[in-house]
């Protein structure tokens, strides 16, 4: 794998001028994920034929890691002459598309063809059996009949407003903490990573123990006088969802935080030292180091938090054994996508346009993220 | 422009490749459909069939060996596969069978399962193939798998079991009852759950069950019309039941958290001592005793009430069979008398489905468990089945939405029954 | 808290036949212990053979998920190609559509292919995992683009980069990943159970059930099985879960 071909590529190099780029490295690098995602900002300050996007820019160039190739030209300038060099091909074409091969097939063949199964189904009266013919946007109408439909949506929305806030920032702070080698820290990584490996039927035995009617909360808190009747946190509406909802984070805090660990470790140790010379108490450096050094990350735990919220199913399901709760008013739309394609009558068109309806759903909370993203990047 | 153009490319290509293969699933079951059925069926009984059963592994391993051992003995030539599918995702591993048009050769089903596929026109017409059915087995398991609306029989009848009631003796003598003579009936059930309630200051229960479409059905409530097009559960006598549960439930009588219908069930509530009475079929005693031994001597013993539930076991040759004079022949093999009282022998609380052997199975030798066979065999003449096989699980999930929030006394009993029979009729009608 | 559910799952196996398993206080040291419910467990049912499908599975899934999902992950992050708009937006889409209802379309998918009844088929469709690739492409985005720079400047091609500058710099990642990958791949009872007929390949948490049959099952045994088919999920994460850390302990900046 070794081979040299750069020479001979270095020939056909075209070169924007990119002068913007030759701003100090060091202090701008948590904003590098963030540069390369979003190729228009990195590119504002160039030139129209830049701006056009994306695919344009690198059938220029055959791409290479945003910036960096133009750091080297015939004349190998040094780091500091960035702003003139002129940019070259750093791999050839297909090197990228030989490198998400795998990847796209596995994409194509096992998500990208149920996916747009899915899409077509949701237009037909299909089950499980037998196929199904065309039925225009009937199953689309009769979500808009379906009572159960609006529930689900807003036990969705309720569960991404309360987890996404916990969810974004605990995870990091407990990663920042575990992170820290003081006494018995092992012990605490444990017990946060314990969920993250328990499986779904070990976590629901422990939660209903814990919250039933005579579970141990509510047997604790009648033993303290303080409430005479148990409380319903598993039939009561909101009760309920705010159970599924504490399973959630509890599960979330050790997932999300592994998460972060890793993205930690790229945070530059430097930054933390300069700051802390500077005076800056550790919950300062928390905001103002640690955050924007993993903010990529965040973003993109951000987008994992809403979409997992969205499509809650595990947490409902085992507390509710699979009913959505007291007259099915803790059912989410994946509960609902299962609940109608199951079994050998499933009505997999109807399933199917519920699954639609939660794609589109989920766009709107995302442009949202993406319009936050890119206003911070400013 | 490029990218736009290659997405759309993109995209049709993959639509293309759905439509034609598996895009509406399904596809190869119609297929199977329509194979000509019964012209091969007077073939030579020998070669390889295979038999699939639900959760027999664990323990019957020895006995279905045997049978096949015998089976291949008595038809030289053949060859029997065994598979036995885990107990959860039964449903699931058949559906996945029947979608790719290989159902093994002799699959074990239940009235429900077997419905659905003869729906599809998935199984063999027993009736045609088959001149003895009457004669061989009780009319009460044939009629399991002869469903409204689809003429033919679709299963051999396998295994019967039903329910009985068993009470906490402990727990009926603490709260002042007789447990010799536990309740007869629902109105006395409800009466003994309240004396309960007070004896023991609402620490301990007697009821633990939301109502169930079985529970409906048994109490005489007509689920189904008898061409099984529409539900038909929410009449009058249905709402007045439900209003019994619902005021049970307001005044106490069961566990807060029977509504969430979460896997504690009255089963296990039992075991634990927690409540006096459940369910359970003719063989749940030793099992109860394994789990928990301080249970030891403590069972009352009652016939169900109203009518018994009546559970079907069978076995199905699907229309896909390779070899169904072989796959035939084993199916009426493994539900012969002697087959069938061999296994009934091996587990307390079963019962063969041949008409032969339906007089030596009611001896009681005075023990808690050879009486539970004995009830459990006595009310085999009055059990029936009683969900009816069209009520799928997303059914089943929305009527259990609805009887909990009528419990709750968030709707009317009138309310939640009329929504739940108009959601099913409409899944129903699909 | 966290761990509760685990001691009272091993309580469980432990309790001997004299304990009851369901009891109004709940009791976690076992009157009468014993060992007998595992042994009963590993005789019962091939549990070496089921543990080793399983870990095959298991092996294919992290494999898979390494090499695809770090591969895309670094074209993703690192190279800039016309249509790297295209892919992202196909992963993130296929992501947000739920296919809970395709499963049954998915195994005749694998059984078109020729795999069903065998554990490559079982670990074929999580091979790689598209929230993994999401993942590996952003901590990819998080190495300082310096270490590129320079590398190009020596001449480094692609693969070098990747090899030597990329993949050193994620390895916290790609502990997450397998970690993840492995879990997932374990844990999965209905994919497995669909492909999968002869009872020789079945996967553990598939094969476990047949400790519980149709009248027969002690909740003893089950959860002396369950304990058993959790340990390699623990030994797995903690062999890793140091990586988590890799990247503070040895500095993440090299070269």
């Amino acid at each position: 794998m070794r081979r040299s071909t750069r020479p001979s590529r270095s020939a056909t190099r075209c070169s924007p001028s990119r002068a913007a780029r030759g701003r100090g490295r060091v202090v701008d690098r948590d904003t590098a994920p963030s540069d390369q995602r979003d190729p228009k900002r990195t590119e504002e300050p160039m030139s129209a034929t830049a701006q056009a996007g994306g695919a344009r820019w690198s059938a220029q160039a055959g791409g290479g890691a945003e910036g960096q190739s133009e750091s080297i030209g015939a004349s190998r300038p040094t780091t500091a002459a960035f702003g003139r060099a002129r940019r070259i091909r750093t791999h050839s074409w297909f090197a990228p598309w030989l490198l998400c091969l795998p990847a796209i097939a596995f994409l194509v063949v096992f998500n990208l063809v149920p996916a747009i199964n899915v899409v077509v189904l949701a237009f037909t009266n299909a089950k499980m059996l037998s196929g199904g013919t065309f039925v225009g946007a009937d199953n689309f109408v009769r979500m808009l009949h379906d009572d159960q439909v609006g529930t689900a949506l807003v036990n969705g929305l309720v569960y991404l407003a309360v987890c996404l806030p916990f969810l974004l920032v605990l995870p990091l702070g407990l990663a920042v903490l575990v992170e820290k080698k003081i006494p018995a820290i092992g012990f605490f990584r444990t017990m946060f990573y314990t969920p993250v490996v328990a499986s779904a039927v070990v976590v629901g035995l422990i939660w209903t123990w814990l919250l039933d009617d005579r579970g141990a909360i509510n047997a604790i808190a009648k033993s303290l006088g303080l409430i005479t009747r148990s409380v319903p946190f598993l039939t009561d509406r909101w009760l309920l969802l705010l159970s599924a909802i504490s399973l959630t984070i509890w599960k979330g805090l050790g997932y999300y935080m592994v998460i972060y660990l890793s993205a930690l470790g790229s945070v530059p140790r430097e930054l933390h030292e300069a700051a802390a010379v500077d005076g800056a108490s550790a919950w300062r450096r928390f905001w103002s180091v640690t955050v924007p050094g993993v903010r990529g990350t965040m973003f993109l735990v951000g987008v994992l938090i809403t979409v997992g919220a969205l499509r809650v199913f595990s947490e409902l399901f085992i507390l509710t054994n699979g009913t959505g709760g007291v007259g099915g008013a803790n059912v989410s739309i994946v509960m609902l996508v299962q609940m109608y394609a199951s079994g050998f009558n499933g009505n997999l068109g109807y399933a199917s346009a519920l699954s639609v309806l939660l794609f589109v759903v989920t766009l709107v909370p995302l442009a949202v993220i993406a319009r936050v993203q890119r206003r911070t990047e400013q | 422009m490029r990218n736009r153009r290659l997405v759309a490319t993109l995209a049709g290509i993959t639509t293309a490749m759905t439509l034609a293969g598996c895009g509406l699933s399904g596809a190869q079951a119609d297929d199977a459909g329509s194979e000509p059925s019964s012209s091969d069926v007077t073939g030579e009984i020998t070669g390889d069939v295979t038999l699939q059963t639900w959760a027999l592994k664990a323990g019957f391993s020895d006995y279905i060996e045997g049978v096949i051992a015998a089976f291949e003995e008595k038809y030289p030539g053949t060859h029997v596969n065994w598979i036995d599918q885990p107990g959860e995702g039964y449903e699931d591993k058949l559906l996945a069978q029947a979608s790719a048009g290989e159902l093994p050769d002799v699959t074990n089903t239940t009235p429900a399962f077997g419905f659905q596929l003869a729906k599809e026109g998935l199984l063999e017409d027993l009736t045609q193939l088959d001149d003895e059915l009457d004669s061989t087995y009780v009319a009460g398991a044939l009629e399991g798998f002869q469903f409204a609306g689809i003429e033919g029989t679709y299963g051999y009848p396998w295994y019967l079991t039903t329910e009985l009631n068993y009470w906490n003796t402990d727990l009926l003598t603490q709260a002042g009852l007789d447990p010799e003579s536990p309740p007869r009936d629902f109105d006395e059930l409800l009466a003994a759950a309240r004396t309960v309630k007070s004896a023991t200051d609402g620490q301990a229960y007697l009821m633990s069950k939301k109502p169930n479409l079985g529970d409906f059905a048994s109490a005489g409530v007509k689920v189904i019309n008898d061409e099984g097009t529409e539900f038909v559960f929410n009449s009058k006598d249905a709402v007045a039941l439900l209003d019994e549960y619902r005021q049970a439930y307001a005044d106490g009588l069961l566990p807060q958290d029977v509504l969430t219908d979460k896997f504690l069930g009255h089963t296990e509530l039992f075991k634990k001592g927690a409540v006096g009475w459940t369910t359970g079929g003719g063989n749940f005693i030793a099992g109860a005793i394994a789990d928990n031994p301080s249970l030891e001597d403590k069972f009352a013993l009652s016939p169900h009430f109203g009518t018994p539930p009546l559970d079907v076991q069978g076995v199905s040759v699907p229309k896909t069979s390779k070899n169904k004079a072989t796959a035939i022949a084993l199916a009426r093999f493994l539900t012969n008398a002697e087959n069938q009282e061999a296994f009934a022998d091996l587990v307390p609380g079963i019962f063969p489905s041949t008409l032969s052997s339906q007089s030596d199975f009611a001896a009681s030798d005075g023990s808690d468990i050879a009486e539970a066979k004995a009830i459990a065999f006595a009310s085999l003449d009055d059990a029936r089945v009683l969900e009816p096989v069209q009520v799928s699980s997303a059914m089943s999930t929305i009527i259990n939405q609805e009887i909990a929030a009528a419990m709750t006394g968030q709707v009317s009993s009138r309310e939640a029954l009329d929504t739940a029979v108009e959601k099913c009729n409409q899944m129903l009608s699909e | 808290m966290t761990i509760g559910p685990f001691l009272w799952q091993l309580s469980t196996s432990l309790k001997g036949p004299a304990d009851d398993i369901y009891s109004s206080t709940p009791r976690l040291f076992p009157s009468d212990p014993t060992l007998a419910n595992f042994i009963e467990a590993a005789t019962k049912i091939p549990i070496l053979g089921f543990a080793a499908n399983s870990s095959l599975v298991a092996l294919l899934v992290v494999g898979g998920n390494i090499i695809g999902a770090t591969m895309a992950g670094y074209a993703l992050a690192r190279l800039r190609f016309r249509g790297r708009g295209v892919v992202l937006g196909a992963i993130l889409a296929t992501m947000l559509l739920p296919a809970e209802s395709t499963i049954v379309a998915q195994y005749l998918t694998v059984r078109e292919l020729g795999l069903a009844d065998t554990l490559l088929g079982v670990a074929l469709p999580a091979m790689v995992s598209m929230i993994n690739i999401l993942l590996m492409r952003q901590a990819f985005l998080a190495v300082p683009k310096e270490l590129d720079e320079a590398a190009i400047v020596d001449g480094a091609n692609v693969w070098q980069r990747f090899w030597r500058i990329g993949l050193p710099n994620v390895r916290g990642m790609v502990a997450v990943i397998s970690v993840f990958a492995f879990i997932a791949a374990w844990d999965d009872f209905l994919w497995p159970l669909l492909v999968l007929t002869t009872p020789e390949k079945f996967t553990l948490t598939v094969g476990l059930q047949y400790l519980s049959g149709a009248f027969s099952s002690n909740p003893r045994v089950v959860a002396a099985g369950t304990m058993i088919a959790f340990i390699p999920i623990v030994v797995f994460f903690l062999v890793l879960q140091r990586q988590f850390f890799r990247g503070v302990d040895a500095g993440a900046i090299k070269g």
